[in-house]
């Protein structure tokens, strides 16, 4: 991965609506997670309200204050249900 | 000691492997076994397919752990996940704890399922015998009572610098 992207990893229901697991996305400056997840919802509008979805970034929960920089690896889920 | 897999797994030998390891230290040993049951209030469930996140999943379990052994007196917690697809009453989930005292076993146990179930990155697709499919929902009540813990709520403090 190098510093003009990043992977985006989608699970359960979250791929199921998007239709794809793993992708690229092009990213050159540093985005908060609510700010990044606006430009989710306006590619896939299927997933609005984008924000009721939960984020990991490089494999670790965080709020949608944190932010995402290109080169990290973010996960795109609803709330767990594990258990 | 955490471990995900597909394959069940025999919850009398986790306990008596734990129980071994801890012999002479532990005077008490609490244990949970989760099972899959009918989700849906007046509807059969058939089946339950678990999906995880790899990787994370085990380091999410992982911390939960190293937070009960932090908080309380209880040598390596044993925690096994089953992935993949489930039949109804099957085995989905063991947690074994062993400690001097029962109160720190008791505690350590319950706080390990209740982080488990909000923090590790597991999904829930149920099948009902009618062949509807959905994905379940966490419970209100499921965040809440993790909450309670204090600590363990998920946050961007728990990322490394």
């Amino acid at each position: 991965m190098s510093g003009t992207a990043i992977n985006v990893l989608y699970f359960a229901q979250v791929a199921e609506l998007t239709g794809t697991r793993l992708e690229t996305w092009p990213l050159t400056e540093p985005v908060t997670g609510a700010d990044w997840l606006v430009q989710l919802e306006s590619r896939y509008p299927q997933l609005a309200p984008a924000k009721r979805l939960k984020l990991a970034v490089n494999q670790f929960h965080v709020k949608p204050s944190a932010i995402i920089n290109p080169g990290d690896e973010v996960a795109v889920f609803e709330p767990v249900t594990g258990g | 000691m955490v471990v995900v897999q597909t394959d069940d797994f025999n919850a009398a030998d986790l306990t008596a492997q734990l129980r071994m390891r801890t012999a002479g230290l532990a005077g008490a040993l609490v244990t949970f076994t989760g099972y899959v049951r009918d989700y849906a209030e007046g509807q059969n469930t058939r089946t339950l397919f678990l999906e995880h996140y790899p990787g994370m999943c085990e380091r999410e379990i992982s911390d939960i752990c190293t937070q009960a052994q932090q908080r309380w007196n209880v040598p390596e917690p044993v925690v096994v996940h089953r992935v993949g697809e489930l039949g109804n009453a099957e085995q989905i989930v063991y947690v074994g704890v062993a400690s001097a005292h029962r109160g720190d076993a008791f505690r350590a146990c319950e706080f390990i399922i209740d982080a488990l179930k909000t923090r590790a990155p597991f999904w829930k697709r149920e099948t009902l015998s009618s062949g509807e499919r959905f994905w379940v929902q966490q419970r209100e009540t499921d965040a809440e009572k993790t909450a309670l813990w204090g600590t363990d709520t998920p946050s961007d403090t728990t990322r490394p610098a």
